[in-house]
C-alpha cells in the first residue's frame, strides 16, 4: 500500500492529532442505555458501593482483577466505587449478580435501580454500610458482617 | 502486506521509520492484552481519581480482542497494525462487505467501515501525562485512517469511509479527518456515524487543511 511519503503533511497531522483520543469500537457495554431509577427510590448506593468492595477484598482482586472476572468496564467498576450517584448499567449488576452468587433483583435493588419499600431491606443495608467503614485490609469484622450480608441477601 | 510507513517521534518531533502490515494475528491480539492493557488500566485509574473529564477517560477498555479472533479468517474483515521496532503502535480493523453510505449525497454506495481502531496507550497524550510522561509517536491514528481510506480506493469505493466515533474520539474524526458526522446511531448506543465522501477522504489524503 502507498503511503503518502510527505513530511509536511505528516507532520501538520500529527499536530492535529497530538492530544486527540482516536479509539472506535468496543464500547458497547460502557454505553449501555440503563433505565434510569425513578426520583422517589430510596437511596442505599452506599452499602452497595461498600459491599463491591468488601466482596472484591476479599476475594483478593485489585479493582481491574474484579473488572475482568466478571466481565464488566473498569471504567463503569471505578465509577461506581468513586461516585455514589454513579448508575451503574443494568448488565453490570447482571454480571457482578452472577459472578457474586447474590439475587440479581436484591443486587439491583441495593443499588438504586429498583424501588424498595421494605423497610428492613434498607435498615440492613444502612446496617451493613455502618459495620463496613473502614477501608483498611478487610477485618475479621469486616469479613463478618459481609458475610451475614450475603446470607440475609440470599435467604430472603 | 508489509510496507514501510513514517510516523512522528514525539521526542524529536521528526518523522521515523514503521511498518504498516495487514497480516495481523492472534499474537496481535494477545500483545494489546499484555502490552497495552496494564498502561491503560494505571492511566484511567489516575485519570478517575483526579476527577477527569469522562471526555478524556478512555473508553475503548471494554475490547476484548481474543473474541475476535474468529473474524481474522472472514473475507469480509481486513486489519492493519503498525509496529516500531516490531513493537506493536496501533491495530484497526476494518469491515469492506456489507456497508452503505447515509449520507444524503452517498447514500447506499459501498464504503470501508472501521469496525476498531486503537493506538498503543503510550501513543495518547492524555494517558501518558497522566502517568507524568511523553507519548512516545504521533500520527499513529492518522496513518491507521490513511489505510483505511486506501483500502476503500482499492476496494473501488473511492475513498468513501465511515464509522461509529466514541464520544472521547470525535473531535479527532470531525476536526483533523474532517469527516461529516451525522445524528446519533441509536441502532449503536447513539454514537456518532462519521463518513468520509470521495471529495473529503481525497482531501485528507492529499493534505487539504481538515
Amino acid at each position: 500500500m502507498k503511503m503518502n511519503n510527505d513530511q509536511a503533511w505528516l507532520k501538520k497531522k500529527a499536530e492535529q492529532e497530538d492530544g486527540c483520543f482516536v479509539s472506535v469500537g468496543g464500547l458497547v457495554e460502557a454505553l449501555d442505555q440503563t433505565e434510569r431509577p425513578a426520583n422517589n427510590i430510596v437511596p442505599i448506593k452506599h452499602a452497595f458501593v461498600r459491599f463491591l468492595q468488601l466482596a472484591r477484598r476479599e476475594r483478593k482482586l485489585s479493582l481491574d482483577q474484579f473488572a475482568e472476572k466478571v466481565d464488566v468496564d473498569l471504567v463503569e467498576l471505578l465509577k461506581i466505587e468513586a461516585d455514589e450517584q454513579y448508575t451503574p448499567a443494568l448488565r453490570t449488576i447482571h454480571q457482578i449478580a452472577g459472578f457474586l452468587s447474590i439475587p440479581e433483583q436484591k443486587l439491583m435493588a441495593l443499588a438504586g435501580l429498583l424501588r424498595v419499600k421494605d423497610a428492613q431491606f434498607q435498615n440492613a443495608a444502612m446496617k451493613f454500610a455502618a459495620r463496613s467503614e473502614s477501608v483498611e485490609k478487610l477485618s475479621r469484622e469486616e469479613h463478618s458482617a459481609l458475610e451475614e450480608y450475603v446470607k440475609f441477601l440470599c435467604e430472603r | 502486506m508489509r510496507d514501510p510507513v513514517q510516523i512522528i517521534d514525539c521526542t524529536t518531533r521528526e518523522a521515523v521509520e514503521a511498518e504498516l502490515f495487514d497480516e495481523v494475528t492472534i499474537e496481535h491480539f494477545l500483545e494489546t492484552q499484555k502490552e497495552w492493557r496494564p498502561f491503560v488500566v494505571a492511566a484511567t485509574k489516575l485519570l478517575v481519581q483526579s476527577g477527569a473529564s469522562a471526555e478524556i477517560v478512555p473508553s475503548h477498555f471494554h475490547w476484548d480482542w481474543s473474541r475476535k479472533e474468529a473474524d481474522l479468517r472472514v473475507l469480509a474483515f481486513s486489519f492493519f497494525g503498525i509496529a516500531r521496532k516490531e513493537k506493536l503502535q496501533g491495530l484497526m480493523k476494518l469491515q469492506t462487505v456489507g456497508r452503505a453510505g447515509r449520507l444524503a449525497t452517498q447514500k447506499g454506495k459501498p464504503l470501508v467501515y472501521v469496525d476498531y481502531l486503537e493506538t498503543a496507550p503510550w501513543n495518547i497524550k492524555p494517558l501518558m501525562q497522566a502517568l507524568g510522561k511523553r507519548p512516545q509517536f504521533a500520527a499513529v491514528g492518522t496513518r491507521l485512517i490513511e489505510a483505511a481510506v486506501r483500502k476503500s480506493l482499492e476496494e473501488g469505493f473511492k475513498g468513501r469511509l465511515a464509522l461509529h466515533s466514541l464520544p472521547g474520539s470525535e473531535r479527532f474524526y470531525l476536526e483533523v479527518c474532517g469527516m461529516t458526522a451525522l445524528v446519533p446511531d441509536p441502532a449503536k448506543q447513539n454514537l456518532l456515524w462519521c463518513e468520509f465522501t470521495p471529495a473529503q477522504a481525497e482531501k485528507f489524503l492529499t493534505g487539504g487543511a481538515a
